[in-house]
């Protein structure tokens, strides 16, 4: 059974019995008629714009050929930092996707063979790949979003989040003046040292009216008790500002608050809880120097979500919507191989006593191996290719960081500065790269026969 | 290769036992498929959730809100498209293009396809490799010469010319998956039939094409939807010729994020190529290959 | 008709158009005679699409056929794929017969390139109906290329009235004053920002307003032309002024990298989506639209405008900066120059106005045709300004001025990842606008 690759030798056919049936110029012409439309409409659509663009990419910036410039396209090329950027993110993309997605398309093509409801499972993937290229970017872009109430995937990461570190009561607060400082590990401490008998005023602000914990009040500065420490905690705003550090009227306390009481040294010596009015009391406190503070829990922050849009993460958000696009198209194809595979081979195996896997590795991957690479350099090539997905979704600020070929092409090309010079120079420069890559798998598939 | 299947031996594994046994092992293969399945919808729900919720919805929470207020979801957004001029007139259109493309791919690819996999000519695997690096030529390189092209010829702004582009620009693939297609098929099947006389054109429909149709229908499938999709060919090649996509293009706005248009929009357009990926499912029935091929 | 008969037929009804125009101030109907004659039909690309330009544009058209019913205009809403679609159009050789273009650096490098037919014909309607900066705005070297027909005010400032009524605040009328408010907004728990980074054209609208404000139209427009260096130490200035602004990263709806990630559109939901998430968003005039497409935000009571706050008082204060779009023709006939001169006269801009969303330099257009106060607060300066400047980025050649990612669109984003490197920033705006002058 051949177990064709990209260029392995197909069967020999049997040479027509010389004398018989038509001559060599007969076979030419057979050969010529199942040919000659492909090859015209190749030639034309394809090859003499090729030929045009390589020619182009020797010109200057405008014009349907310009003026003649000769190398120096090229040389911009490789001076510039945004092609060197682009030819690394696709050095990325090749190395992982093409595999990812023909290994993804394998096991769902095969899994879903056995099952009876392969349609719907196949239906569900495929979806993605018609879905068209502009509008599966948005939607990601859409999921990426960093706000958790905006971004579904950071969504599910806060509700997870709040599970095991929820967010603190007041968690956007900060201090209104000076007084209190943040202190290590979140909490803000007071400045000031504290006596027995003396009042604290705890003044936080950039609470929103409705973040205010429920029942709260008027804020009272309530009045030195000796042998206490007495003090409020309260929102220090009004609208207008208000004077901060100062107790006034509007502005609400708050309840619920935990406050502690440190020594000199930072050890916590009483925690308490303000009341609705946002005062508290420390009672019989031992004569000394403390310093009052509000626990870091307080102002623990809200999941914020990651930054998938941003530098570090955008690279992966593009592959994993990349990936979830094409996998459909590995599945079908893949499947189209399956449904074509002569059974009795297979049957012939097991019966053998090969197991499952075995089945699978020696007798099924083998056979598949035409289809297989199909998908794989079809994959490569896409890949180096690739634009929608980019386009529509990294933000504008990550296209240097997330740039590819296609992306610096299009660019260069078409906007702003229009250079279609260097935009022609790109497009040779891709057309190159893939010489290495086709002449890799045909060796690499040569070897599987 | 005699046909292995004329007698039909009851497999051992249809016994009851057997059948519970295979249907307990299959059962965390049926959930983990069903978990994987359902993550894979969850964009494209999302999507969808997103088209039925009112833009001033969308802007101000993520689509889940739905789930506690159910009560947002309207068609209002598919109703605007709707009274949108130009749309049913845009999906004709569209539907030219792909039907007309993708038949023609693949016809000129089977054609090929065949000949670089079954007939002997020298030349024919470097012609071969030729083809497949011109999967590399980018759109984008094509338009302008393409533009000069088709403006000398009359062609611009006609949906002829922008479904001869997807032809061009479909047949690397369609060559490149129907080869590597035909190559697996038996090749006695062929000796057997010319050794009968039968000439090329004989072998090529009455043999290759019934015996290559999950990888036609695979390809048929795909080049639709690709054309289907397709904005930036129909946009630079058409002036009123306004395929489905162009069509939706000229109803975003300048500023402002459009996705009350997108995500209806995605899902009327995506009604047909699905629809089309349903009617060919049936040509991926397994075993068509199985049994006498006389 | 012999040739003789359609010059003649055309000059008439050209008198009569022109002597109409000339003697109408403030009426909105000029009496014109219907004109049979010219015919033909003009295609016609522009950015604008369904509800948000197209529809109100083809109001426009159905005025200009009630004086030229045989001329047939098509026009083609390529939204945002414009730029390439032109540019393919016309270095295939076939570009459309009129084409609407945002940047007038873009125009000048048409012009250049000798693909744009002058529209001097149209010199005396445009004189009768704007101020000689709007003609200089679409002339390149010495000849009028570009209409500019539509006008949009980006020395707007939108804000949140509720946010603003929780902080305490009024919309600020000077700029330290508005840092003030932007401190106490804060400290009321919103963040007063909204800045959409993603989109680098937000923060240079953002810094040319400040540029205006501190140093007036002549000394921007010296900027503008690159005969002052990006270097020069009243960028220095305006980029700290600047920094005031976005380096406070906590009052940044989004925090630095929030806004890098957002782009215009979702600065604009994030204030006036319910609930207001920010208080402030920095854009022009056409945040209205986005307004009122992607939110349910009313006027007054979920928004409201005010003035780009002044900073240094006197003439500088009531500066206005535009953005428009510019009509250029790509080929010339009768049908083309009657299209052209009509489009410059006041019944042509009112068509739109009337129905909000529009601005225009025409000084013959009356405050009282703009549907609302807050459109009207929004448009009116755009002709009233004794001082008008064009948005600097625009004017750049687009490889400085209008790349995405690149040039000052790339150099801006840096500037809010890093606004304390203002010398970093001025050498590589300076170096990106010497490469693109050369």
């Amino acid at each position: 059974m051949s177990a064709g690759g990209i260029t392995a030798e197909p069967p020999v056919v049997a040479a027509p019995p010389p004398g018989s049936g038509p001559g060599r110029l007969g076979r030419y012409l057979v050969g010529a008629f199942f040919l000659a439309p492909a090859l015209f409409m190749l030639g034309v659509w394809m090859v003499y714009p090729a030929v045009y663009t390589i020619v182009r990419s020797f010109f200057g910036p405008t014009g349907f050929f310009g003026h003649w410039v000769g190398f120096h396209n090229y040389r911009t090329l490789f001076t510039t930092s945004t092609l060197t950027t682009a030819i690394k993110n696709n050095a990325i993309w090749v190395a992982v996707v093409p595999a990812l997605v023909t290994a993804i398309g394998l096991v769902f093509a095969v899994l879903t063979e056995r099952v009876r409801w392969a349609v719907a499972f196949k239906t569900a993937v495929f979806l993605p790949m018609a879905i068209s290229a502009f509008a599966t970017g948005v939607t990601w872009r859409i999921m990426d979003q960093q706000d958790p109430s905006l971004g579904a995937v950071n969504a599910l990461g806060k509700t997870i989040s709040g599970v095991f570190s929820p967010a603190g009561v007041l968690s956007s607060a900060f201090p209104s003046t000076s007084v209190l400082q943040p202190a290590k590990g979140g909490a803000l401490v007071m400045k000031t040292a504290l006596q027995p008998g003396s009042v604290a005023k705890l003044g936080l602000t950039g609470i929103a009216p409705d973040a205010v914990p429920n029942g709260a009040e008027q804020a009272v500065q309530p009045a030195a008790k000796a042998g206490d420490i007495t003090g409020v905690v309260w929102r220090d705003f009004k609208p207008g500002g208000g004077q901060t550090g100062v107790v006034e009227k509007g502005e609400l306390g708050l309840p619920g608050v935990t406050v502690e009481l440190r020594s000199s040294a930072g050890k916590v010596v009483q925690s308490t809880k303000s009341d609705a009015h946002g005062t508290f009391d420390f009672a019989s406190v031992p004569a000394g120097s403390y310093k009052a503070a509000i626990g870091s829990q307080t102002f623990a922050k809200p999941f914020g979500g990651y930054a998938w849009l941003g530098p570090n993460l955008i690279i992966p958000s593009l592959l994993i919507a990349y990936i979830w696009i094409w996998a459909g198209f590995a599945m079908v194809v893949i499947g189209a191989g399956l449904a074509a595979m002569p059974r009795d081979v297979l049957e012939a195996a097991r019966t053998d006593g090969a197991g499952e896997w075995q089945v699978f590795r020696r007798v099924t991957v083998p056979l598949l191996a035409p289809v297989l690479s199909v998908v794989f350099v079809t994959m490569i090539i896409n890949v180096l290719k690739v634009f929608d997905i980019v386009y529509s979704l990294a933000p504008e600020s990550e296209y240097a960081k997330a740039n590819v070929i296609a992306l610096a092409m299009y660019f260069t090309a078409f906007q702003g500065a229009g250079n279609f010079g260097i935009g022609s120079a790109i497009a040779v420069f891709l057309f190159l790269l893939v010489i290495p890559v086709l002449a890799l798998n045909i060796r690499r598939f040569k070897r599987d026969v | 290769m005699a046909a292995a299947t004329a007698i039909e031996i009851p497999a051992p594994r249809d016994r009851p036992a057997a059948r519970i046994l295979r249907f307990v092992a299959q059962t965390p293969l049926n959930i983990f498929l069903a978990i994987v399945g359902l993550l894979w919808l969850v964009p494209t729900i999302g999507l969808f959730i997103t088209s039925i919720l009112p833009a001033s919805a969308d802007a101000s929470k993520g689509w889940w809100q739905i789930f506690t207020k159910p009560s947002l979801a309207t068609w209002g957004n598919y109703h605007a498209l709707f009274h949108q001029s130009g749309l049913v007139q845009a999906l004709k259109t569209t539907a030219y293009i792909a039907v007309g493309n993708t038949l023609l791919v693949v016809i000129l690819g089977a054609l090929a396809g065949y000949a670089f996999a079954w007939l002997d000519f020298p030349g024919r695997d470097w012609l071969f490799i030729g083809v497949i690096g011109l999967l590399v030529v980018p759109l984008q390189m094509a338009l302008i010469p393409m533009f000069k092209l088709y403006d000398t010829f009359g062609l611009f702004d006609t949906w002829e010319g922008i479904a001869l582009f997807h032809v061009a620009f479909g047949l690397p693939f369609a060559i490149f998956l129907l080869r590597n297609f035909f190559v697996g098929l038996p090749k006695d099947i062929m000796e057997s039939a010319r050794i009968d006389g039968a000439s090329e054109i004989v072998i090529f429909v009455r043999l290759i094409l019934p015996l290559g149709l999950p990888a036609i229908a695979s390809l048929a499938i795909f080049q639709f939807l690709w054309t289907w999709n397709d904005l930036l060919v129909a946009l630079t090649f058409g002036q009123n010729t306004t395929p489905i996509t162009v069509w939706i293009a000229g109803q975003l706005r300048e500023f402002g994020t459009s996705i009350d248009i997108i995500a209806p929009a995605s899902f009327i357009s995506l009604v047909v190529p699905l629809t089309v990926f349903f009617a060919f499912q049936r040509y991926f029935v397994q075993g068509l290959l199985a049994g006498s091929v006389k | 008709m012999t040739r003789t008969r359609i010059v003649l037929t055309l000059a008439v009804a050209t008198a009569l158009l022109g002597a109409g125009l000339a003697g109408a101030k403030t009426s909105s109907h000029a009496k014109t005679g219907v004109n049979t004659a010219v015919s033909g039909t003009i295609t016609f690309d522009g950015v604008w699409t369904s509800s948000s330009g197209q529809t109100q544009f083809q109001d426009v058209i159905k005025l200009f056929n009630k004086t030229y019913p045989n001329v047939h205009v098509r026009y083609k809403p390529v939204g945002n794929n414009l730029p390439t679609v032109l540019a393919t159009a016309v270095a295939g050789g076939h570009p459309p017969d009129m084409a609407d273009i945002a940047q007038p650096g873009t125009v000048a490098q048409f012009a250049k390139q000798g693909k744009l037919k002058p529209i001097s014909y149209a010199s005396s309607v445009m004189s009768a109906n704007f101020a000689p900066a709007w003609t200089q705005l679409g002339t390149y070297s010495g000849k009028f290329y570009a209409l500019p027909f539509k006008a949009a005010n980006k020395s707007v400032v939108w804000y949140s009235p509720p946010i603003f009524k929780t902080a305490g605040v009024s919309p600020p009328k000077t700029f330290s004053q508005l840092l003030t408010d932007a401190k106490t907004i804060h400290a009321s728990g919103t963040p007063a920002y909204s800045i959409g980074g993603a989109d680098g054209w937000t923060l240079t609208d953002m810094f040319e307003n400040i540029y205006l404000r501190t140093f007036g139209a002549a000394k921007y427009n010296a900027l503008s032309k690159h005969q002052i260096k990006w270097t020069d130490p009243s960028v220095a200035t305006a980029l700290k002024s600047m920094a005031k602004i976005v380096g406070d990263t906590s009052n940044v709806y989004g925090g630095t990298s929030g806004a890098l990630q957002y782009g215009f559109n979702q600065s604009v939901t994030n204030a006036f989506a319910s609930p207001p998430k920010a208080a402030m968003v920095f854009e022009a005039d056409f945040v209205g639209g986005v307004i009122s497409s992607s939110t349910k935000a009313k006027a007054n009571t979920g928004f409201n405008t005010f003035t780009w706050p002044s900073i240094t008082p006197g003439p500088n204060a009531s500066a206005v900066e535009i953005a428009g779009d510019l009509f250029v023709t790509f080929r010339d006939n009768p049908a083309i120059e009657a299209f052209v001169k009509f489009l410059a006269t006041g019944p042509a801009a009112e068509a739109w106005a009337k129905q909000g969303g529009f601005g225009t330099g025409n000084k013959n257009v009356p405050a009282s045709i703009y549907p609302d106060p807050i459109t009207k607060a929004t448009e009116a300066p755009i002709s009233q300004a004794k001082s008008v400047v064009f948005d600097m980025s625009d004017e750049q050649p687009p490889a400085f001025g209008a790349t995405t990612g690149q040039g000052e669109w790339g150099i801006f984003q840096d500037f809010l990842k890093n606004p304390k490197d203002v010398s970093g920033i001025q050498k590589k705006l300076e170096a990106s606008a010497t490469a693109a002058y050369k």
